[in-house]
C-alpha cells in the first residue's frame, strides 16, 4: 500500500485558553477526495491552516508522502506541493485571470520581464487538462463566483500543487455551479490529485467524497465512507447529540397583510438590477420564501424594502400603511426587521462592543431610546437577555462583536431583530455559514416568529431551507417575480429550473 | 475598517507634508554664533565694568519668509556682534504663534541676559511694548513698526516707497513698450507701501506708462514670499502681456522673475538686497537695479549705539536721506541714466516730491 | 469585569506612551548625532517646560488645540475629513470680531453674541463642504482645502481699510477695530499669570461632546456611522443627514478655535492673528483617538512640546527638532493604535473561544 498523500499525526494546537486541536489524526490516501466536516469552532479551519503551513502546532507531525514536513509557512506547503483555495477568494478585482494567476509566482524571462505567453499556455493547457474552462484574458471583476474559484483552482494547479485544500468551496455558490465544482473535484481526483475539502452540506459530502473525517471539539471523532453512512447520522456525529426535526407547518396564516408591494419598480444603477412590476404580499404568520439566482433583484428587492432605494415606481405598504416615502428609521420603528446576508456589512458594528450592537436598529425604540437619549442600562439588560436566551456563547456583553464566532454573531443578531415585537421580518440567507446546530436553531427560531404573526420574507438560495419552512416560494429571475410554487408540491429540481428560467413558465 | 486605516494614512502622509514644507519654509541658519574673539573688544570700550551685552534677533514668519531682508537683518547685527565681540542668538516663530508666543519669547531672550533684543516684524509691536516694561533696562529695537512708545523702544521702520519710487522712475526711463509690472509677495501694507512708490516713480516720468500689479498670496499664508515658481508664472504672464520691465518685492519668489526674464530677453528689477550680487550669477545680467532697503543698516546702527550709549528712544527712520532705503547700479545696465534718477531723489530728499505710501 | 475595563485603559494607554518615548528616542538620536548632549538639552526643556509660567503658556495653548482637536473629532468619528477647520475657524473669528467690535452689548449678552457668531460662520463655512457632498458626492476633503483658499481670499479682501478693517497708524498691521472690554472673556490669574477664562467653556464644550457621544441617539448614530456607514444605514440612519448635520457641526466647533485667542488676549483679528491650527488640531485629534479625554491628553502634550521648545533656540538647538517629534508621535501612534486594536481582537477571541469550548463541554455534559 503506497504512503498516503498526506497524514497527520497526534496534531495539537493550544491558544491561550483554548485547544484549537486537540490530538488530531489525519490520514488522506492519494487520489481520494477527503471531506473534513463538523460544527464551526469544532477546530476544522486551525487544522486546514496547519496544513497549509499558516498555523505552526504545538505538538504533532505532518507526513507528505509518507516523510515528515517541516511546514512553517505556506512556501513549504507550496513547495510540497500542497495549494488552498480559500473560502473568501484572494484575487485581485482589477487584474487579468492570467495576471491573478501568476501573481507572486511570475516566471520571467531575460532581464526580469515576465514571459505572458508561456504562462497564458500554461493556463490554457491545465484549463484543458482539468476541463476548467477560463479565459485568461478576462476582467477578475466581471468573473460570477464560480468562475472565481476556477480561478482560485487554476491557480493552485499552476503551482504545482498535488494537494488541494478547499475551504467551504460551495457556500458561495449557485446550485448549477456546485455541480460544476463537484464534477470538476472528480476529474482532479481521477487524475491522481488528492483533494480535501471543508464542507457543512452533507449531502455533497456523501455525493463527492471517497472519505470523510468529522471533528467536534477539537478532535477527530469519526472517519468513515459515504457507502456507510447516512447524512442524518453524520450530522449527528457533528453535533454529537441527536439532532432537531424539521417542524411541521401547523400554524394558520392570518388575513391581514403584514408587507405589501404593489407594482414596484426600481432603477437599478450601476451593475445592479432593475425591479420591474414587483407585486408582493406577505400576511402576517406567513413565511414567503424568494428563491432565484443570486444577482436577479434579490438586493435589490431588499433595498427597496428597507428604504435604501427609491422606487421609480410602485407602493410598498406596512400592513395598511404606505412608506414608500418613509425613511428607513420610519420603517424601523414601524416594526422592520432584517437579518441580512452578510452580518459583518450590514448587522454588525464590529469594532463595538455586544451591547452597543444591541442598540442598532434600535436606537428609535423604546425601551432603549427616551427622547434624545440612549438608555445604556436598558441596552446591557436586555443584551443580557439575548445571550441568555439565544445561547450566545460569550464571556461578556462587553467583549467586541469581531471576537464571536460567526454562528454567534448571528444568534446575536436574530435575538436583536426580535426584540421589540417586529410586525416585517426580512430574513436574508440567514443561515449560510452557520453550522448545523444553528442552523437549526435559527430555522426553530423563525417559525415561532411566525408563529407570532410576524410577516417573513425569506430570501436564500438555500432550496431545501426554503421547501422546508416557506408557506409560498416565489421565483425572482432579471428582476421580475416569474413564479409562485407551492413547497409542499415542488422538488429541488423544478425548484432550480425555473430559477434559471428553463421552463420557461 | 479599511477606509478608515486609509484615512489614518492619508493624514499621516499630509501631516508629514506639511511637517517637511514647515521644516522647508525657514532656513536652516546655525541658531548662535559667537562672533569674533573678544580680545580686541575689552580694550576699546573704556568706560566701566564692561556692560554684559548679548545680542538676540527674534524672527516672525512674515520677515523670515521674505528672504534677503531676514538675512539683512540678520547681517547687520551679526556685523555690530562681531565688530563689539558680542554673543548673538537668533531664534525662530511659527504661523501658529499667539502674542503670548512671542511675548513669552521676548521674555525668555530677556532673562537669559540678552541685551538689545531685536524684534523683526510688525506682529511683535505689541508683545514688544508688553515686555519692555517690564525690562526697563534692556533696549528693544523693533522693525518695520513704529507705533511702541517707551522709553526703551526704537522702531525701525523704512521708507520703502522712496527707494520704490527711484526703481519706477528706471523702469519708466528704461521700458520700450510703456507697459511695466510689479509683483508683490503677500498682499500686507508693508509690501503695498513698495507697489504705491513704484507706481509714483513711473507715473512722474511717464504719466501714460501701463502699470500691472499682482500679488503671489494672501495673508495669512505668506507662501508668497518664498514661492519662486508661482514668481516665475506671474512674471511670464506679465511679459507675455506686454510689459518689459518687472520689479518684484516678493522675497525669495523674485528668483522667478529673473528666470523668466532671461528666458524671455526682458528686464527684471531687485529688492532688498543689491540682488546683482545675491541672485544667481546665470540671471544677474538682466537685474538692471535692486529697491535697495538696508535693514543691515538699522539693526547694525541700533546694535552699536545700544553698546556705546547713543540709542534714542521712538521712532527710527530709515529713509532715503538717511541712506536707509536706496537703489543699486550693479551691472552697468543704468548708468546712462544715473544722473536723472539721483535728480528725482534730491526732490524727494528736499520735500519737493511727496512720496505716497499706499496705493489708494 | 472590573479586571478587563482596567486591562482595557492600559490597552488604550499603552499606545500614546509607546508613540512618545520612541519620538523622544528619535529625538535624543538626532540630537546626539548632531553633536548636542541630548541628556542636558532634554534636562533643559523640561525644566523649562514646567516653570509656573510655562504652564499657564500651555494651559492656554492647549485651550486654542483642544477646540482644534475635538473639531477634528467629531468629523472622525463620522470618518470625515474636515481639512477646513483651518479656513472655517479663521473666517469665524473674523466675522465674531468685526461684529463684536460694532456692537455695544452688556457683557454677558456681548461675549455670547460673539460666540454665537463665531460658531454660525464655522458651521456655516463647513455646512457648504457638507451639502455638496451630500449632494453631488464631493469629497469634503477636496472641497475644504478648496474652501480654506476661498476663506483666505475673503478675509484677505475684507481685511483692508475702508473695509471692514482699520490701519493702525505708524504700523505695518491692519487690524479689525478693536472689541470693547464688555466683549472681553475674564480670565483667571494663577501663577501670577493669566488663564483663558474660555479654557473652562473648553473643558465644559469637551464634556458636553462625551456626552453627546455617549448618551444620546445622535451620538450613537455618529459613531456607528464612523463604525460602519452600511450598517448604520440599514439601522435607520440616514447616512446623508448624518453626513451633512456632522460637517456642520465640526464647523461649529472649528468657528470657536480662534475665540479664546480673540477674547481673551487680541481683542481684534489682525495679519498678526494666529494661523495654522486646523491642521493642529487634525493631529491632536489622531493623538488622542477622538475620545474628549484623549484629545485633551494630545492637546496638553501638544502644546506643552511647543512651549517648551522655546528654550531650543537658546541652547543653539534647531528648533525643528520638535517638529520631527510631532509628527512621529502621529505616526507612530497611528501604527501603535492599530497593533493594539488587533493584539486587543485578539485577546477577546481567546476568551470567547474560552466560554464557547466551555458552553460545548458543558453541553455535552448535560
Amino acid at each position: 500500500m503506497p504512503a498516503p498523500a498526506i497524514e497527520l499525526r497526534g496534531i495539537t494546537k493550544r491558544y491561550p485558553g483554548v485547544v484549537a486541536n486537540r490530538d488530531v489524526n489525519l490520514r488522506v490516501e492519494s487520489g481520494t477526495a477527503h471531506a473534513v466536516i463538523g460544527e464551526n469552532g469544532a477546530g476544522k479551519s486551525t487544522l486546514m491552516n496547519i496544513l497549509y503551513g499558516m498555523v505552526v502546532p504545538d505538538e504533532g507531525e505532518i507526513l507528505v508522502e509518507g516523510a515528515t514536513i517541516p511546514m512553517s509557512s505556506p512556501a513549504d506547503a507550496i513547495a510540497a506541493g500542497i495549494g488552498m483555495v480559500h473560502q473568501h477568494f484572494k484575487l485581485a478585482d482589477n487584474l487579468t485571470v492570467l495576471e491573478n494567476v501568476i501573481l507572486g509566482d511570475e516566471p520571467t524571462g531575460r532581464v526580469g520581464r515576465i514571459d505572458f505567453e508561456a504562462a497564458r499556455a500554461r493556463i490554457v493547457e491545465l484549463g484543458d487538462h482539468y476541463r476548467i474552462p477560463i479565459e485568461p484574458e478576462a476582467l477578475v471583476a466581471d468573473l460570477s463566483v464560480g468562475n472565481r474559484q476556477r480561478v482560485e483552482i487554476i491557480k493552485v494547479l499552476y503551482r504545482g500543487a498535488r494537494v488541494l485544500i478547499l475551504d467551504e468551496p460551495t457556500s458561495v455558490l449557485v446550485p448549477q455551479e456546485v455541480d460544476e465544482l463537484l464534477k470538476n473535484l472528480r476529474r482532479l481526483t481521477g487524475d491522481g490529485l488528492t483533494v480535501i475539502f471543508i464542507s457543512h452540506k452533507l449531502d455533497e459530502v456523501l455525493a463527492v467524497a471517497d472519505e470523510i473525517t468529522v471533528m467536534r471539539n477539537a478532535r477527530t471523532v469519526a472517519h468513515t465512507r459515504p457507502a456507510e453512512i447516512t447524512s442524518r447520522e453524520l450530522a449527528q456525529l457533528m453535533v454529537g447529540s441527536e439532532l432537531p426535526t424539521p417542524e411541521p407547518r401547523t400554524v394558520e396564516v392570518r388575513p391581514e397583510v403584514g408587507l405589501r408591494l404593489r407594482s414596484v419598480s426600481t432603477r437599478g444603477r450601476g451593475h445592479e438590477t432593475s425591479l420591474s412590476d414587483i407585486d408582493l404580499t406577505v400576511r402576517s404568520g406567513e413565511i414567503v420564501g424568494i428563491a432565484g439566482v443570486e444577482g436577479n433583484g434579490q438586493a435589490e428587492l431588499i433595498e427597496t424594502i428597507l428604504g435604501l432605494t427609491d422606487p421609480v415606481s410602485g407602493q410598498v405598504l406596512f400592513g395598511e400603511e404606505d412608506v414608500t416615502e418613509a425613511a428607513t428609521s420610519v420603517r424601523r420603528r414601524l416594526g422592520l426587521a432584517y437579518i441580512p446576508q452578510d452580518r459583518h456589512r450590514e448587522a454588525l458594528l464590529l469594532d463595538a462592543a455586544l451591547w452597543e450592537n444591541r442598540i442598532l436598529g434600535h436606537q428609535m425604540h423604546p425601551p432603549i431610546n427616551r427622547g434624545v437619549w440612549i438608555d445604556r442600562k436598558a441596552a446591557r439588560e436586555d443584551t443580557e437577555r439575548i445571550v441568555a436566551d439565544s445561547d450566545v456563547r460569550t464571556p461578556s456583553i462587553e467583549v467586541l462583536a469581531s471576537a464571536l464566532s460567526g454562528g454567534n454573531q448571528q444568534k446575536l443578531i436574530v435575538g436583536r431583530e426580535m426584540a421589540g415585537d417586529p410586525r416585517v421580518l426580512i430574513a436574508a440567507h440567514p443561515t449560510r455559514g452557520v453550522d448545523v446546530g444553528a442552523q437549526a436553531a435559527i430555522w426553530t427560531r423563525l417559525s415561532a416568529v411566525r408563529r407570532a404573526g410576524v410577516a417573513v420574507l425569506l430570501v436564500s438560495a438555500d432550496l431545501e431551507e426554503l421547501i422546508g419552512i416557506s408557506d409560498r416560494i416565489l421565483v425572482i429571475l432579471r428582476g421580475r417575480l416569474v413564479g409562485e410554487f407551492d413547497p409542499a408540491a415542488i422538488g429541488p429540481e423544478d425548484l432550480g429550473a425555473a430559477m434559471t428560467g428553463a421552463d420557461a413558465a | 475598517m479599511p477606509r478608515q486605516r486609509t484615512i489614518l494614512l492619508v493624514l499621516s502622509a499630509v501631516l508629514a507634508l506639511a511637517a517637511v514644507t514647515a521644516c522647508g519654509g525657514e532656513s536652516a541658519d546655525p541658531t548662535t554664533t559667537t562672533a569674533a574673539p573678544a580680545t580686541t573688544a575689552a580694550p576699546t570700550t573704556t568706560e566701566a565694568p564692561t556692560p554684559d551685552f548679548k545680542v538676540a534677533v527674534a524672527y516672525d514668519l512674515a520677515g523670515r519668509g521674505d528672504g534677503g531682508f531676514n538675512d539683512l537683518a540678520y547681517n547687520g547685527a551679526e556685523q555690530a556682534a562681531a565688530e563689539l565681540g558680542l554673543e548673538l542668538t537668533e531664534v525662530t516663530a511659527k504661523a501658529e504663534d499667539t502674542d503670548q508666543d512671542r511675548s513669552d519669547r521676548l521674555r525668555l531672550l530677556a532673562d537669559s541676559g540678552h541685551n538689545p533684543i531685536i524684534a523683526v516684524g510688525f506682529t511683535y509691536a505689541g508683545p514688544v511694548a508688553e515686555v519692555a516694561a517690564e525690562y526697563p533696562d534692556v533696549w528693544f529695537g523693533i522693525v518695520d513698526d513704529g507705533t511702541v512708545e517707551a522709553p526703551n523702544v526704537a522702531g525701525l521702520v523704512f521708507a520703502e516707497e522712496e527707494g520704490s519710487f527711484l526703481v519706477g522712475v528706471v523702469a519708466a526711463l528704461e521700458s520700450e513698450t510703456g507697459h511695466v509690472g510689479f509683483i508683490g509677495g503677500v498682499n500686507v501694507p508693508l509690501i503695498v507701501k513698495f507697489e504705491a512708490g513704484y507706481i509714483a516713480g513711473a507715473k512722474t516720468v511717464n504719466p501714460d506708462i501701463e502699470i500691472t500689479s499682482t500679488y503671489l498670496s494672501q495673508p495669512p499664508d505668506f507662501s508668497g514670499f518664498n514661492d519662486p515658481a508661482k514668481g516665475k508664472e506671474a512674471a511670464k504672464g506679465m511679459f507675455d502681456a506686454g510689459a518689459d520691465i518687472v520689479y518684484a518685492a516678493a522675497g525669495g519668489s523674485g528668483g522667478g522673475l529673473f528666470e523668466a526674464a532671461t528666458e524671455g530677453g526682458y528686464l527684471a528689477i531687485g529688492v532688498d538686497a543689491d540682488q546683482y550680487y545675491t541672485a544667481a550669477p546665470e540671471v544677474r545680467d538682466v537685474i538692471m537695479t535692486s529697491m535697495l532697503k538696508n535693514v543691515n543698516v538699522a539693526t547694525h546702527t541700533f546694535t552699536t549705539q545700544v553698546v556705546d550709549g547713543s540709542v534714542q528712544a521712538g521712532v527710527n527712520v530709515f529713509d532715503l536721506e538717511a541712506g536707509g532705503v536706496g537703489y543699486s547700479t550693479s551691472g552697468g545696465l543704468i548708468d546712462h541714466i544715473v544722473g536723472e534718477v539721483d535728480a528725482y531723489a534730491e526732490q524727494i530728499i528736499s520735500g519737493e516730491i511727496a512720496v505716497p505710501s499706499s496705493t489708494s | 469585569m472590573i479586571e478587563t475595563r482596567i486591562e482595557r485603559l492600559l490597552l488604550q494607554l499603552i499606545a500614546p506612551v509607546v508613540a512618545i518615548v520612541f519620538a523622544a528616542l528619535l529625538a535624543a538620536a538626532i540630537l546626539h548625532f548632531t553633536g548636542a548632549d541630548a541628556g542636558s538639552v532634554l534636562g533643559e526643556v523640561v525644566a523649562f517646560g514646567t516653570t509656573p509660567a510655562s504652564l499657564v503658556a500651555v494651559l492656554n495653548k492647549a485651550t486654542t488645540f483642544y477646540l482644534a482637536g475635538i473639531a477634528g473629532a467629531i468629523g472622525f468619528r463620522m470618518l470625515l475629513f474636515n481639512i477646513g477647520i483651518d479656513g472655517q475657524y479663521r473666517l469665524a473669528v473674523f466675522f465674531a470680531a468685526v461684529v463684536g467690535a460694532s456692537v455695544s452689548l452688556p457683557p454677558v449678552l456681548h461675549v455670547t453674541l460673539i460666540v454665537v457668531v463665531a460658531m454660525a460662520v464655522g458651521a456655516g463655512w463647513a455646512a457648504l463642504a457638507g451639502y455638496i457632498k451630500v449632494t453631488r458626492g464631493v469629497s469634503e476633503v477636496i472641497s475644504t482645502i478648496m474652501l480654506n483658499a476661498v476663506a483666505t481670499g475673503i478675509i484677505a479682501y475684507l481685511l483692508a481699510p475702508g473695509r471692514l478693517a482699520e490701519r493702525v497708524a505708524g504700523s505695518n498691521n491692519i487690524r479689525t477695530p478693536p472689541i470693547p472690554s464688555s466683549g472681553w472673556f475674564p480670565g483667571f490669574g494663577v501663577a501670577g499669570k493669566e488663564v483663558f477664562g474660555f479654557t473652562l467653556v473648553a473643558v465644559a464644550l469637551g464634556i458636553a461632546f462625551w456626552i453627546l457621544l455617549n448618551r444620546t441617539r445622535f451620538g450613537f448614530e455618529l459613531r456607528a456611522s464612523g463604525l460602519s456607514l452600511r450598517a448604520a444605514a440599514v439601522s435607520g440612519v440616514n447616512s446623508k443627514r448624518m453626513i451633512f448635520v456632522t460637517m456642520v457641526m465640526s464647523g461649529g466647533m472649528a468657528g470657536l478655535v480662534g475665540i479664546p485667542q480673540l477674547l481673551g488676549s487680541s481683542h481684534q483679528y489682525g495679519l498678526d492673528f494666529p494661523a495654522g491650527f486646523g491642521f493642529t488640531g487634525l493631529a491632536i485629534a489622531i493623538l488622542g483617538r477622538n475620545h474628549p479625554l484623549g484629545v485633551a491628553f494630545g492637546a496638553l502634550l501638544w502644546a506643552w512640546l511647543e512651549r517648551s521648545s522655546q528654550i531650543l533656540d537658546l541652547l543653539g538647538v534647531s528648533r525643528e527638532i520638535v517638529t520631527i517629534m510631532q509628527a512621529t508621535i502621529v505616526l507612530s501612534v497611528v501604527v501603535a493604535y492599530e497593533v493594539v486594536r488587533r493584539v486587543n481582537v485578539r485577546r477577546q477571541q481567546k476568551l470567547v473561544g474560552r466560554s464557547e469550548h466551555e458552553g460545548i463541554d458543558n453541553g455535552a455534559a448535560a
